[in-house]
């Protein structure tokens, strides 16, 4: 594994995911309690063994700049092992911003020319899943391939959603198809490339091409062995406010396969600029918690079921909350009623305030493919009045603060900006 | 002003028993994810005292690994440390530490290398928040030769304590007019918190002094031959201080954690404790079944928890199956606790494991028991109220199925 350099692609920008992007790139979201989205691909990446990463960053990269750190908290610092973030407008031209996918790989090729390499891991920072991908760069090297690509078996119904491979009886693609309207198979690419050095660099030398899923890839099925490495393990794409509430969701059920991934999945805890550790979590007398994920730091005197709780949550008494997730140091007033809420950082939930309760099927009018399945989305820092009602697919913007309600009711699929 | 702060962390205490089988009572896990030596180490950190020497020597593995070098403190740079000082075997005699005094005085050349202004040495295994800049500032405005920490005495086990009498009006201390060490009983209205605040001179003079007689202990010996012939002050402390000498005071001091205003407040004292000591930080939030009922508890990363639990403090990686009950109990690291398995009282070690329905003490008045590190209690079995379990023990050491008071399985 020491001949595979890996690179990280975390500059997506994840527009879909709305407020919880406006000042994060999305690997960078908060995830699962304590973890960030990137920390299963780093970790992934760690624990398969391979000694040297390259984060490609573009987006709001602050959060993410301070979560990597040196990467000690995955192991990945030392003499022989290394995290680099590299920033764009590391080319030769004033201003070049990544064009796309390809073309970020392209403009950081001395990172894979530096070193001793034969094959070069391309993987995405923004998917939840556990893999190792030892057994896929053996895969890739028994078939002698120029490109091996990690596919995936999912419901026909959301092949339009993928980039779609068609293979042989051997593994081999022999057609692709990016996000069709019709498919002719159900495995779909998981954004994990295995590329032959020498082939990667040839390509990317010769062509401008911007794009692995539109360019890179179609034009390798012509030119070179391209094969499809078949993995059936968790692993979700969280790229909607749907998704993302199901994947943290999939975390409290006992049957799924998210679950025994974590004990591998490891995270950043220093960043937060706390003066002490965060101490246990407290359970008060006459509390009522049930089928919920808590981090340290929670201090639970109300009721909270179905949910996840990030560190330093507070849910005062007589407070309910129900299927949410609520992020760090977050705290819902005594009295305050929470459903189907995702309450971004140091929200405050006013006292008696009922957050998320109304008509599912009034979808957000503001960002109506974003928010319109029945969950709200509250960002940080935002401050929701003492018995303020929020309805059913609201946003409200971050940092939100009393004057910018107007009245006690903020009726369904209605946002407050900022 | 250049302060060098001593630790000492060495000692282990019988009345704990198999709680320090196989580490010093300043590595005793307490609260739910921290060492006791967590708190002396924070008070530091947050009174700017970054150089720290700890004096160890009884089974120092837990405590090494612990205070690692020093980081989690922020006692790493190029003018700050934390160093684990371990007994060395001298040129002329095997120097294994003959008492807290000898184990300073092992270590004078340390000292003097760093040529500090003041020595403060204070214990490893008390659960206090003390800023020593206030009794630095103390000590100089005095112009003491030795400034010692002292708290009110308590009412009950006064004959385990240094006790003082204080003279002067200052409300934060004064003259320290009378010193007994641990006499049969309460005497005197203040008892020694083992903090010594020494001008270097006085100290090295005082051990030098003492090093060719039989006994070496600050609180015996170096304290009442100071009070002949140098300025001895004394220290008020007036905050919380928790004694962890006894299982009982142990078990208390940890329930002082609990609670919506409790008296021990590990976020108001800015406690920090190494993360990486037993994997903390990689450990995934915990989990809270649909089962489960928990009330008026401590928890933390990595525990799972399907039963009933009340009035418990449970550390990293605890779980407790469907229908086990724990009320009243601390459970160290990856403790497990079987289904249907029901113990009240109870203080389990590093990962042991109470099998299927088995019982542990009877109720919220009865002596604690302490099953010890990596034990397993048999499925079924019942251990009356202060049963000891040893460590290492399985199925084949557990004779009988009902154990009686006071038993000792080992």
């Amino acid at each position: 594994m020491r001949r595979v350099a890996a690179i990280l692609l975390a500059g997506g920008v994840g527009t879909r995911l709305n407020i919880l992007v406006r000042h994060r790139a999305k690997p960078a979201v908060p995830f699962g309690g304590m973890y960030r989205i990137i920390d299963f691909t780093l970790s992934n990446i760690a624990n398969c063994g391979l000694p040297r990463v390259a984060i490609l960053t573009q987006y709001k990269p602050l959060s993410l700049m301070d979560h990597v750190a040196d990467g000690s908290a995955w192991d990945l610092s030392g003499r022989t092992r290394a995290v680099k973030i590299l920033p764009p407008k590391t080319g030769e031209k004033d201003w070049d911003w990544y064009r796309g996918t390809a073309d970020a790989v392209r403009q950081n090729l001395d990172f894979v020319t530096n070193g001793d390499y034969s094959e070069v891991l391309i993987v995405s920072g923004d998917h939840v899943y556990c893999m190792d991908y030892g057994p896929l760069i053996q895969f890739h090297r028994e078939n002698r391939a120029h490109v091996t690509i990690c596919m995936l078996p999912v419901p026909w119904e959301e092949t339009d959603q993928f980039g779609i491979g068609i293979v042989d009886e051997k593994s081999r693609i022999i057609a692709w198809e990016e996000k069709p309207k019709k498919a002719r198979s159900n495995l779909a690419s998981m954004g994990v490339y295995v590329f032959n050095r020498d082939y990667l660099l040839r390509t990317l030398h010769e062509t401008k091409d911007e794009d692995f899923g539109h360019h890179i890839i179609p034009k390798a099925l012509q030119e070179a062995r391209v094969f499809a490495y078949a993995f059936h393990g968790y692993w979700r794409g969280v790229g909607t406010i749907q998704a993302y509430w199901d994947a943290n969701m999939d975390l409290l059920d006992p049957a799924s396969a998210l679950m025994p991934c974590l004990p591998n999945v490891k995270t950043n805890l220093v960043t937060e600029n706390l003066q002490y550790d965060r101490p246990p979590s407290k359970i008060l007398a006459r509390a009522h918690i049930v089928n919920s994920l808590v981090s340290p730091d929670c201090l639970i005197m109300g009721r909270v079921e179905n949910s996840v709780l990030s560190p330093g949550v507070v849910v005062e008494k007589d407070a309910f909350v129900k299927d949410s997730i609520i992020m760090h140091d977050s705290i819902i007033r005594a009295g305050a009623q929470v459903e189907c809420c995702i309450i971004d950082k140091e929200v405050s939930i006013g006292r008696k305030a009922v957050v998320g309760v109304g008509d599912a099927s009034v979808v957000n009018s503001a960002y109506p493919t974003h928010v319109h399945s029945g969950l709200t989305l509250i960002g940080k820092r935002a401050k929701i009045p003492t018995k303020m009602h929020v309805g059913n697919n609201c946003i409200i913007f971050s940092e939100a603060q009393e004057k910018d309600f107007h009245g006690r009711v903020l009726p369904d699929g209605q946002t407050v900006e900022k | 002003m250049k302060v060098l702060a001593l630790i000492l962390a060495g000692g282990r205490v019988d009345e704990l028993d198999v709680l320090t089988f196989y580490r010093p009572k300043s590595v005793l896990p307490f609260g739910g994810v921290y060492r006791i030596i967590d708190f002396p180490m924070s008070n530091l950190m947050n009174s700017g005292i970054e150089t720290v020497g700890i004096l160890s020597q009884y089974r120092p593995r837990h405590l090494i690994s612990h205070i690692a070098n020093g980081e989690p403190w922020d006692m790493v740079g190029r003018n700050r440390f934390a160093v684990i000082l371990p007994p060395y075997k001298g040129r002329e005699a095997s120097d294994w530490y003959k008492g807290t005094a000898d184990a300073v005085c092992q270590n004078l050349d340390f000292i003097r290398m760093y040529d500090p202004d003041l020595v403060l040495i204070i214990s490893g295994d008390h659960i206090y928040r003390m800023d020593y800049q206030e009794l630095i500032a103390f000590h100089l405005e005095k112009k003491a030769d030795v400034t010692i920490g002292f708290t009110r005495l308590p009412k009950e086990g006064a004959h385990r304590f240094g006790q003082a009498e204080i003279g002067g009006r200052d409300r934060r201390g004064g003259k320290v007019t009378q010193y007994l060490e641990k006499p049969r009983k309460s005497v005197l209205d203040w008892a020694s918190l083992t903090i010594y605040l020494f001008r270097p001179s006085v100290l090295y003079e005082a051990l030098e002094a003492n090093a060719p007689r039989d006994s070496h202990e600050f609180g015996k010996d170096i304290v009442p031959a100071l009070l002949a012939n140098c300025q001895v002050y004394g220290f008020k402390h007036s905050g919380y201080w928790g004694y962890t000498r006894s299982l009982e005071e142990y078990w208390q001091t940890n329930m002082d954690l609990l609670g919506k205003y409790p008296r021990i407040d590990p976020a108001l004292w800015r406690v920090r404790t190494n993360l990486a000591h037993r994997n903390i930080r990689d450990r995934r939030p915990a989990v809270i079944g649909p089962s489960a009922r928990v009330e008026d508890s401590l928890f933390y990363s990595g525990c799972t928890i399907h039963g009933t639990v009340v009035r418990s403090v449970l550390f990293p990686g605890v779980t407790v199956e469907h229908g086990a009950e724990v009320k009243d109990s601390i459970l160290f690291f990856d403790t497990v606790v079987q289904r249907e398995a029901r113990i009240v009282r109870a203080i389990a070690d590093i990962e042991a494991c109470i099998g299927p329905v088995a019982r542990i003490g009877h109720d919220a008045r009865s002596p604690l028991t302490v099953v010890g590190t990596r034990s397993s209690v048999p499925e079924g079995t019942v251990l009356h109220p202060g049963v000891v379990v040893h460590p290492n023990l399985d199925a084949s050491h557990f004779t009988k199925q009902m154990y009686d008071a006071g038993e000792v399985i080992r």
